[in-house]
């Protein structure tokens, strides 16, 4: 009863220091970081947890009397639909700007990258060897009918992809290659990135598009068949040579709102400085925002990598698109 | 205005049936007036019982009771303001409470105490006051409902159906009862049933609702013997509805709604057999008997006349069997 | 008699004398309430005017599949939850055999699992299929591979849900075949039916206003589900409006989205009340309860008890074994998962929205009720339609009223408990403003015309009379908001206040990020909670009987 009350009166007033972020992550990096944030510059942080597109809907609700300082996501999109509600401010900060690659924050500074997750494909080891395959677009081919497995398009990181195949080869293109890629799906799309590189494992597909950072947590896993499907499959980066692999980032901006403008940039820059960066990697197999300073066992035996340098606030502005195309092609 | 009650040309539909509504009913009623208002269920009897009360509100018409204007199409006080009282067919006791919560529960109830306490004692319930409803019978229940209705001293008392829950024998009981009350405490009541017998024992004045009409308001003995219509003629039982042409003889005779013709009402027992009363004036009506059944003490016969099929009660039928020809004469003037 | 003079009543003079003789505190009290109630569900209604730029595109390419979609789960959960419900029923009411009684009791517990924690536990059944998938791609071709792919998924949608949602269909339907009293059977024995045709010509005819509404709740909770249709990759309408809301970033759009489905909703609710008003008649027989009950033999208890076990164990023993497994897997975890706070959230916010809606709907029933006034009647239907509304379209509607206020009074009402049990209100008052007023009809009109014409006021006349005879059904209709509550997910995810965990936002964080495992911890303290109003409904259930 008193926390809750303790809450209210929180979010009511602004006596002690603190910053208030609308979170996406739910990860246990994140719970470190806050807490070493806390004990090295005394500031609290206060977290609401919930999904990217309702918390945006919830800022635009709350407008100028939101009590939040920073939006907290797990994708570029939505940071830029942030943008565009107008519900984020410019930031001016220089280790920002050192510490984050252009293409992976906002080209006015509304937001910055702090992870970055690659979409790459897994392929089974038993059926699949790596010469076979080669891009994005390759999987398009008439060979791969009924081998690819993929989740739904309701699905931002797939949203992402089309986004940036959208950028680079055109809305025309981009509805060809979702219609034969639904052609040449082993199943209706369903299920979490992990489910398809199960179904991999399983036989059922060959191929499975999917983050890198779900791959880290099968192989992970307290359930041992998890791990024997991490066993079972391996990753390819495609498109190594033309633009690269798409990639998105978890990143974060400061709401129009914020009261505690200062604490909230303070906080940012400690995410985006190596001892943080470090600490994502390790524990939430994510990569760097400098993916070649990537220090983590699991990510750095897949290899370096050529990233696609498209700069991420594409993402949001191609996603509506993206979604249209996709229920044109019938990807559910 | 000497009346107590005056209800003038209540209308009152209900959105989804015809049944319980009521049409143009007004009446009056004086001080220590007992009014019986009968008519089958559905009539819309207890509907004008609960539209008295407030209950209901009506479409049209106006109310009013000791001089107050209690509804009309301006005004319309809510039942607790209302000095009447309504004692309701399942008599709506409290389950929650005691005989004697019950009794005291009425606003101002208390301020009446010496007068209450006078009918717990003439009502006999005294010994049931800490009891609950449920724990006595059904003459107590609803004793205790009279003493409640009474308790907030009414200018006019409301009775539903007052006696239908009770089994015949304690039904007499409660009659008589209920007969002693009203004339002890002179008080003035409205009462509804659809029990015409009920009505005749107890009411001063008799008032017929026929689907949502008034019918017929009048004494007892003048509802029996000069029924204004056949729905009437039928409420005290079986009889022939005969057309007044054929039977112009027959003094009292009314308009049928139904045939579109004028009447006569002829009870199965005003016919009597030709050679019992050779002195009767009436004509000879001729006829063959098609049935004939023992009716306790009596038997009861249907003749066809070739125009009319009659049913006739008589007491004896020494040798009468189907298919006899019989000649009858009407008793009746 | 010429029916024809008689002049029916008409609206406007029903108006006139609503406003003329009906207008007091409670009434005015009541309007107001259920139409701040009703305000986000209207706002959702009034978009159905607004044209979103992507409507036509919607319509070309995928409200027909998502329609579609909708229809086969709908009408399969319906389906299996009836078979699931009404088997169970039928021999628990008829029938004695071993294990009976504890059958009788246990066959509720699947209440306790809302659908997106059995979707989670069923998580990988699919795989199961996976060679026979693979054999029919190897052997015969892949069309046919995706044809029973499809087939197979639906099917097991539809069957996780049915079994957690049957008891609905079960409770109702086991009172009814219980009222419907020996007298009855009897004589249709003595007519020469067997056992088979009693069922299915007298019994189930007779039960079919029970059935009805035991289907409808199932439909509601099929409709209002996101997790578990998520999960298995099925696109319904629900799923389509977060697509359009957040994915194309058109909230027009999803907004009529919802107006189609409120729509669809409200016919099939319509449609539900006129064969409910026209089966009335049944309720008629006053026959006593049937107590008496048939034995049967070993092979016969045998099937009796499997017929039962059959939707018990998909609904709640898997389910619950599973979480149990996962949980012990992750024990060591358990300290940081969960906290006394999260457990102490998830009870406060379900007792205190169980008071205050149990508090408002006595208000809206008894003043309805009490003053037989049309208005509120009115309002109290519309107050009540929050149950129908998926949970996450009320959302949006709360969100879009709370932004004019908050930019009218210059104030950030969301992230208040406040806001949360108000959202809670919208959406659970039918829960207990049906019992309530079910319970207030039957054991209080009359008696409120008795307290009236006896000079009482209105508040005498709740206090005294009213509120001491509906005790009983007061908390049942709490405990009933409270199961609800503690299972809610998808308004508390939006609305919650900073750094409010309970443990069903737990068990959805958790599993969102692929520690499905992990969320087992949350889920069961979950179910452990509910299983304690549940236990103690059932046995109030049986007392009545």
């Amino acid at each position: 009863m008193k926390k809750i009350y303790l809450t209210l009166i929180l979010v009511c007033t602004n006596l002690q220091a603190q910053i208030n972020i609308y979170s996406h992550r739910h990860y246990d990096s994140d719970k470190i970081l806050f807490k070493k944030f806390t004990d090295q510059t005394g500031i609290k942080i206060n977290v609401i947890k919930g999904s990217a597109d309702q918390l945006i809907e919830r800022l635009i609700s709350e407008g100028g009397n939101s009590p939040a300082d920073i939006l907290f996501t797990v994708d570029a999109g939505r940071l830029h639909r942030a943008k565009v509600a107008g519900i984020l401010q410019p930031i001016e900060s220089k280790i920002l700007r050192e510490n984050i690659p252009p293409s992976m924050r906002d080209e006015d500074d509304y937001w910055f990258g702090l992870t970055v997750r690659a979409r790459v494909l897994v392929y089974s080891k038993e059926r699949v060897t790596p010469d076979q395959l080669s891009t994005y677009e390759d999987l398009a081919n008439r060979k791969w009918r009924g081998k690819i497995a993929v989740r739904s398009s309701s699905n931002i990181y797939n949203q992402s992809l089309m986004a940036s195949i959208i950028a680079s080869n055109g809305s025309r293109k981009a509805l060809s290659w979702a219609k034969s890629i639904r052609k040449n799906m082993a199943r209706a799309p369903r299920g979490s990135d992990r489910d398809q590189a199960r179904a991999v494992a399983a036989g059922l597909a060959d191929v499975a598009i999917m983050n890198t950072y779900y791959l880290g947590i099968l192989a992970n896993s307290p359930d041992a068949k998890d791990r024997e499907v991490f066993k079972k499959v391996s990753v390819f980066f495609p498109n190594q040579n033309d633009r690269g692999t798409h990639i998105n980032v978890s990143g974060a901006g400061i709401t129009k709102s914020s009261k505690n403008k200062k604490d909230a940039i303070k906080f940012l820059e400690f995410l985006s400085g190596s001892d943080s960066q470090k600490t994502f990697g390790s524990v939430n197999y994510e990569y760097p925002i400098k993916i070649e300073a990537n220090q983590s066992e699991l990510l750095n035996s897949w290899g370096p990598f050529k990233y696609d340098k498209l700069n991420l606030s594409v993402l949001g502005a191609n996603n509506a698109e993206a979604v249209k195309l996709f229920d044109k092609a019938g990807w559910e | 205005m000497s009346e107590l009650l005056k209800v003038h040309n209540i209308s009152k539909t209900f959105r989804r049936n015809q049944v319980h509504a009521l049409k143009n009913v007004s009446f009056e009623c004086d001080k220590q007036d007992v009014i019986s208002v009968v008519g089958a269920s559905g009539s819309g009897k207890s509907t004008l019982l609960r539209i008295i009360a407030g209950l209901e509100i009506p479409n049209e018409g106006e109310i009013i009771l000791e001089d107050n204007k209690i509804n009309s199409s301006e005004v319309f006080l809510s039942p607790e303001k209302r000095n009447c009282s309504l004692v309701f067919q399942d008599f709506a006791l409290f389950p929650n409470m005691s005989v004697r919560e019950n009794i005291f529960f009425g606003k101002n109830a208390s301020k009446n105490k010496p007068m209450i306490e006078e009918l717990i004692e003439f009502t006999r319930i005294k010994n049931l006051l800490n009891r609950y409803p449920h724990e006595i019978s059904g003459g107590q229940q609803q004793r205790v409902a009279l003493v409640r209705a009474l308790s907030i001293n009414p200018s006019l008392l409301l009775l539903d159906e007052p006696l239908s829950q009770l089994d015949n024998e304690l039904k007499h009981q409660v009659r008589n009862e209920l007969i002693h009350l009203i004339k002890k405490v002179g008080a003035t009541v409205l009462m509804v049933s659809h029990d015409i017998e009920d009505a005749m024992y107890m009411a001063n004045k008799v008032l017929i609702l026929n689907d949502g009409v008034v019918d017929q308001i009048d004494l007892p003995s003048k509802i029996f013997n000069l029924p204004s219509s056949s729905y009437v003629a039928r409420l005290f039982g079986k009889t022939n509805i005969l057309p007044f042409n054929d039977f112009s003889y027959i003094k009292h005779h009314f308009f049928d709604k139904d045939r579109n013709e004028e009447v006569v009402s002829v009870r199965p027992h005003e016919f009597k057999l030709n050679h019992s009363n050779p002195s009767s004036k009436n004509p000879e009506i001729k006829g063959k008997v098609l049935s004939i059944n023992a009716i306790g003490a009596f038997y009861e016969i249907l003749i066809d006349t070739g125009k009319f099929e009659l049913l006739v009660h008589i007491d004896k039928v020494n040798q009468i069997k189907t298919a006899d020809d019989l000649s009858l004469y009407i008793d009746k003037k | 008699m010429d029916i024809s003079a008689l002049k029916s009543q008409k609206p406007l003079q029903i108006l006139r004398q609503e406003l003329l003789f009906k207008l007091n505190g409670w009434t005015i009290l009541s309007l107001i309430v259920g139409l701040i109630i009703f305000f986000p569900i209207g706002e959702v209604l009034l978009s159905i005017n607004s044209q979103s730029e992507n409507w036509s595109h919607l319509k070309e390419t995928v409200l027909l599949s998502y329609l579609l979609n909708t229809i086969i789960l709908v009408v399969g959960t319906a389906f299996f939850s009836l078979i699931f419900g009404v088997l169970p029923a039928w021999i628990i009411s008829n029938y004695q055999f071993k294990f009976r009684k504890i059958l009788e009791w246990i066959l509720v517990l699947p209440l306790a699992i809302p659908t997106y924690i059995s979707a989670y536990a069923y998580f990988d059944v699919l795989e199961l299929f996976n060679p026979l998938l693979i054999w029919v791609r190897n052997n015969i071709n892949n069309d046919l591979m995706q044809f029973i792919n499809n087939v197979l998924v639906y099917m097991v949608t539809i069957l996780v849900m049915s079994s957690v949602l049957y008891p609905y269909i079960y409770l109702l339907a086991r009172s009814a075949f219980v009222n419907q009293g020996a007298k009855l059977r009897d004589a249709a024995s003595t007519l020469g039916y067997g056992e088979k045709s009693i069922f299915w010509k007298i019994a189930l005819p007779m039960a079919r206003p029970a059935l009805i509404a035991g289907v409808s709740l199932v439909v509601m909770e099929t409709l209002n589900d996101y997790g578990a249709v998520k999960h298995f990759g099925v696109p319904t309408f629900t799923s389509g409006i977060f697509r359009t809301w957040l994915g194309m970033g058109d909230l027009v759009g999803a907004l009529q989205l919802s107006a189609v489905l409120i729509i669809f909703i409200f016919a099939l609710l319509l449609i539900e009340k006129q064969i409910r008003s026209r089966s009335k008649y049944h309720d008629t027989l006053h026959s006593k309860p049937n107590s008496k009950k048939m034995v049967f033999g070993k092979k016969g208890s045998l099937a009796a008890i499997i017929c039962c076990l059959i939707p018990l164990i998909l609904g709640f023993v898997v389910p619950v074994i599973r979480l149990i497994s996962w949980a012990w897997i992750s024990r060591n975890k358990a300290g940081t998962i969960i906290s006394m706070e999260m457990v102490s959230n998830s009870l406060l916010l379900s007792l205190i929205s169980s008071v205050s809606i149990v508090s408002i709907a006595v208000l809206l029933a008894f003043t309805a009720r009490y003053f037989k006034s049309s208005i509120i009647n009115l309002s109290n239907r519309l107050a009540t339609l929050g149950y129908s509304i998926p949970g996450a379209v009320i959302a949006i509607g709360i969100l879009l009223i709370v932004a004019q206020i908050n930019a009218w009074l210059n104030i950030a009402l969301t992230g208040s408990l406040f806001l949360l049990i108000f959202a809670f209100i919208v959406r659970y008052l039918t829960v207990a403003w049906q019992p309530i007023n079910a319970a207030i009809e039957t054991n209080c009109d009359s008696l409120n015309h008795a307290s009236k014409t006896l000079g009482s006021s209105a508040y005498t006349s709740l206090t005294s009379v009213n509120l001491p005879l509906i005790k009983s059904t007061l908390i049942s209709a709490g405990l009933l908001v409270f199961i609800d509550v503690v299972k809610e997910l998808p308004l508390t995810l939006i609305l919650r206040p900073f750094n409010f965990e309970t443990l069903s936002t737990a068990t959805f964080d958790l599993s969102s990020q692929a520690q499905i495992i992990e969320s087992s911890l949350p889920a069961l303290c979950m179910i452990g909670i509910v299983l304690i109003p549940l236990g103690y409904l059932n046995y109030r259930l049986e007392n009545i009987k």
